[in-house]
């Protein structure tokens, strides 16, 4: 974590009260952000994310598995996060774990809702192939490359890019096969399924300094929170999951307040990444 | 400060690569054989005899670099002296560093060297400015002066035995307040005359440390010694107690105003914009740049936008020739 001096934490806390930080941000105001998309070629869909110094990389693969026994109707998806060790200093060996965890817990909350599956930030009932036997199992993998801040944002937004990015092959059912055994299946090599991805939400993190508080924070700012907020909101405009962190306790009227806030925000960083992913497909196939 | 890799659109690409070239063109005709690659042959008079340095090899009589970045001599020395590396230091260059720990009589620095520097309690003024012998008193308020995390100015001192050592004997060395802290590859920063700059216009101070630690802040006076024994008297008596007590509306009201946190801002943008583009940052480029946001009108966040920075590039390489042709 980033040692500061007393003066330097002043500095960083007035800017931030007077709404303008270190680097001539106002407290809403994002980073440069940066798409690339298809940077990883065995997978199925990858993209590598940069908010300023904040550099992450999020994949996703898809294999053919058996729904789960509680949603025969829906397939599965995880997400794993890694941190790599040249990022901080402080990842080294096994310091980035806790952290990886943290954020895959919080995206998994934001991206994939309950146990139901209802509320998923992708329509799990698409990844069905035979109802009951045969589905596909996602697996979205994000990696930090370089840490200055605001991770779980760059990750959700990773990850959203990445599945646009997925092809899932097309699958052929073999008819005549009896309803008792395991259907055979072929799967093409030319043909691929484009997600929808309208529905997947983006993250909005709020972090607290001093009575205000701010998106998009950098290492240095985030050593100055009392508390953040991360809040994934999807196109419509829904709450697609919360999640805080800080040790600092929270009025609710504030929560509140970061709500709307968010909910403001993310209609600009939507825009924003839809425009990115787009150009950055366009890029990709030239 | 990590590397920021700009997010160029097809135009600016175009434009940055020629604007690049045309930088390269300008240095290629004087330095032409300086900057080498591994495996990179360095032409050599062997009739005078060479003394193969660091980062040289022999092969098959050939002196070929082991390294990248740029061949030196010295006499019949050749070695060759890396780029991205960590800083190394020189006697009586002023650097910046951060206090990691508070030992017995000195302070340790990181200046972004191998090892920490040390500097001794004897090599610095006491904050009454006096010129006395140091007592034990003075040991246990060592942390009274400064303490973990604080950013420090002073100057290379040199090698002891137990290290690098620094100095801050003059007025101008000492603790850094009310501003922000950058950090750059040490190979942009040149060694000059001068590295301490009050820009008046601005009201604001930048020392540029020659570790890539760069300081832009609150423009401090620097009072002199009579007026300063009774300013750190009542400072000594008044501060540190009620340093963790101070409410947040009397914290406001301390707050940097804002048009020179404006300036501050757009100066600290201006070396960041230096350090994405790789070139060197002197005062003279800083402020050229910090004027030609003002003139555009431009936010002081979008200085850190491609646009920008591939307008700054442009820029240099006009500059640049233009003084060619001047000379």
């Amino acid at each position: 974590m980033v040692g500061l001096s007393l003066g330097e934490t002043h500095f960083i806390q007035g800017g931030i009260a007077q709404d303008l930080r270190c680097d001539g941000r106002k407290r809403l105001t994002y980073r440069p952000i940066s798409v690339e998309t298809g940077v990883i070629p065995q997978t199925n869909g990858s993209a590598r994310v940069r908010m300023g110094a904040t550099d992450v990389i999020a994949s996703v693969k898809a294999e053919l598995g058996k729904p789960s026994l509680l949603q025969p109707d829906k397939g599965k998806v995880s997400i794993y996060i890694d941190c790599s060790s040249t990022a901080e200093p402080a990842f080294e060996g096994r310091g980035g774990d806790e952290l990886a965890a943290e954020l895959s817990n919080a995206l998994q909350h934001c991206l994939l809702g309950g146990k139901s599956g209802e509320g998923a930030g992708i329509d799990l009932s698409s990844l069905i192939v035979v109802e009951g036997k045969i589905c596909w199992d996602l697996y979205i993998d994000g990696l930090v490359v370089s840490s200055d801040g605001n991770l779980l944002d760059a990750l959700g937004a990773a990850i959203k890019a990445a599945l646009s990015n997925t092809g899932i092959p097309r699958v052929e059912v073999a008819a005549g096969t009896s309803n008792d055994e395991h259907p055979e299946v072929d799967v093409s090599d030319e043909e691929f399924l484009q997600f929808d991805t309208s529905r997947v939400p983006v993250i909005v993190t709020l972090t607290k300094v001093g009575r205000h508080y701010i998106v998009d924070a950098t290492s240095e700012e985030e050593s100055q929170m009392s508390s953040g907020v991360s809040i994934s909101v999807n196109r419509q405009g829904h709450i697609c999951g919360i999640t805080k962190r800080g040790g600092v306790g929270l009025d609710p009227s504030i929560i509140l307040d970061m709500i709307s806030v968010a909910k403001h925000v993310s209609e600009q960083l939507i825009n924003k990444l839809d425009s990115e992913i787009a150009s950055a497909e366009a890029d990709e196939e030239s | 400060m990590r590397e920021i890799q700009l997010p160029l659109s097809q135009t600016q690409k175009v434009r940055l690569q020629k604007a690049l070239e045309q930088l390269e063109s300008l240095s290629t005709k004087v330095n032409s054989d300086a900057s080498v690659i591994i495996a990179d042959s360095i032409h050599v008079n062997h009739e005078d005899g060479v003394l193969k340095g660091h980062g040289t090899a022999d092969l098959n009589g050939e002196v070929v670099a082991t390294l990248c970045g740029v061949v030196e001599r010295v006499n019949k020395l050749v070695y060759v002296r890396a780029l991205r590396s960590r800083y190394k230091p020189e006697v009586g260059d002023i650097v910046i560093g951060r206090v990691v720990e508070v030992a017995q009589k000195r302070w340790r620095l990181e200046i972004n060297y191998n090892q920490d520097a040390v500097l001794l309690l004897s090599s610095m003024n006491m904050p009454d400015g006096v010129q006395r012998r140091r007592t034990a008193v003075d040991e246990l308020n060592m942390r009274c002066i400064f303490e973990e995390n604080d950013v420090v100015c002073a100057e290379v001192r040199g090698f002891q035995h137990d290290g690098l050592h620094l100095q801050a004997r003059s007025r101008k060395y000492g603790k850094l307040n009310r501003g922000q802290l950058l950090t750059v590859p040490p190979y942009l920063v040149k060694r000059q005359k001068q590295h301490f700059h009050h820009l008046e216009e601005f009201g604001i101070d930048l020392i540029l440390g020659c570790n890539g630690f760069i300081w832009v802040g609150e423009h401090v006076e620097a009072k002199d010694d009579m007026i300063e024994d009774q300013v750190s008297q009542s400072d000594s008596q008044v501060l540190f107690p009620n340093k963790n007590c101070v409410s947040l509306e009397e914290q406001e009201k301390n707050y940097t105003i804002l048009e020179t946190r404006k300036y501050i801002s757009r100066a600290a943008n201006a070396v960041r914009v230096l350090s994405t583009l790789g070139f060197n940052i002197t005062l003279e480029i800083i402020k050229g740049i910090i004027d030609l946001s003002l003139s555009m009108n431009l936010d002081i966040h979008d200085m850190l936008g491609s646009e920008f920075c591939v307008l700054v590039a442009e820029k240099e390489a006009e500059r640049r020739s233009s003084m060619k042709k001047r000379r």
